[in-house]
C-alpha cells in the first residue's frame, strides 16, 4: 500500500473524530451561556445552537479535508510519523484558535449585553420612586 | 490503466448531494423559530417562507457543487490512474466545499437573526400590514 494513503487512513479518522468531539462539547456547555444572553429563550437558544454545531462539523470537516490534499510524497515510515505529526499539531492549532476565538466571542457579547441591560434599568429608574411612593 | 477521473466524479456526487442535504434540512428544521418570530407568529407565511429559502438554498449550493466538479489536468498528460490522486483530489474538492457551506450556513444564520431584530424594531408601533393580499368572499 502507499504510504500516503495509509497516512492519510490514520489521519483522517482521528482528525474527524477530535473535530467532532470539541463540537459536541463546544455545543453542550455553550448552551447554558446562550441562556444568558437571550434572556432564557430556549426554542430560540436551541435553534441557534444547532444551526452552530452544523457550521463548525462543516468548517472543520471540510478544513481537515482540505488539508488532505496538498501533502509531500511519503517515501518511509519516519518521513510519514513527521509529516503526520505535523499535520496533526495545525490542526489542533487551528481547533483551539477557533475555540478561544468562540469564547471570546461569548465573553465579549455578555459584557455588552450586560452593559446594555445596566443602562435600560438606569434609564427606567427615574421613573419608578414616583411609582412606588403612589400606594 | 485507465484514468479514474469518472470514479472520482461518482464518488464526489453523492458525498456533496447528501451534504447539502444535511445541512440545509438542519438549517431550515432549526430556522423555522426564526420565521415564526420574523412573521410574527403566522405559521402559514412562515412555513412558506421557511420552504422558499431551502429550495433556493438547495440550487446555489448544489449548483456551486457542480460548477466546482470538473477536474482539470494538473499537468500536461497527467494520466489521472492512482487512488492516491482520486483521495486528494476528492478530498480538496469536498473539503473546500464543505468550507464554503459553512459559510453559507453561517451567512443564512446572520440573515435569520438581522430579519428577526428588524421585526421587533417596527414590530411594536407599527399596524400590521397584510403581505398577501387576502381574496375577498
Amino acid at each position: 500500500m502507499n504510504l500516503n494513503l495509509l497516512a492519510y487512513l490514520l489521519f483522517f479518522p482521528a482528525m474527524l473524530a477530535l473535530a467532532v468531539g470539541v463540537a459536541q462539547t463546544c455545543h453542550r456547555n455553550g448552551r447554558p451561556w446562550m441562556l444568558r444572553l437571550f434572556n432564557g429563550d430556549a426554542p430560540l437558544v436551541d435553534a441557534t445552537n444547532n444551526i452552530l454545531l452544523v457550521g463548525c462539523y462543516a468548517v472543520n470537516l471540510g478544513y481537515i479535508a482540505l488539508v488532505v490534499a496538498h501533502w509531500e510524497p511519503i517515501t518511509t515510515v519516519q518521513v510519514m510519523l513527521g509529516t503526520l505529526s505535523r499535520h496533526i499539531a495545525a490542526i489542533l492549532f487551528a481547533l483551539a484558535g477557533l475555540h478561544y476565538q468562540n469564547i471570546a466571542v461569548l465573553l465579549i457579547w455578555s459584557r455588552i449585553a450586560r452593559a446594555r441591560h445596566i443602562a435600560t434599568q438606569r434609564q427606567a429608574q427615574p421613573e419608578t420612586p414616583h411609582q412606588q411612593q403612589k400606594p | 490503466m485507465t484514468s479514474k477521473i469518472v470514479l472520482t466524479y461518482l464518488i464526489y456526487l453523492p458525498i456533496v448531494l447528501l451534504l447539502t442535504l444535511y445541512v440545509a434540512r438542519t438549517l431550515f428544521r432549526n430556522g423555522r423559530v426564526f420565521m415564526l418570530d420574523i412573521f410574527k407568529g403566522k405559521a402559514d407565511i412562515a412555513d412558506a417562507t421557511n420552504r422558499l429559502f431551502e429550495v433556493g438554498f438547495y440550487l446555489l449550493n448544489i449548483g456551486f457543487a457542480l460548477r466546482i466538479m470538473q477536474i482539470g489536468p494538473r499537468w500536461d498528460n497527467d494520466p489521472f490512474d492512482t487512488n492516491q490522486e482520486v483521495v486528494e483530489t476528492l478530498a480538496g474538492k469536498v473539503g473546500g466545499f464543505a468550507i464554503y457551506l459553512g459559510v453559507m450556513l453561517f451567512l443564512n444564520l446572520f440573515l435569520f437573526f438581522r430579519g428577526r431584530r428588524k421585526a421587533r424594531q417596527d414590530g411594536g408601533n407599527m399596524n400590521p400590514v397584510p403581505l398577501v393580499t387576502q381574496p375577498t368572499h
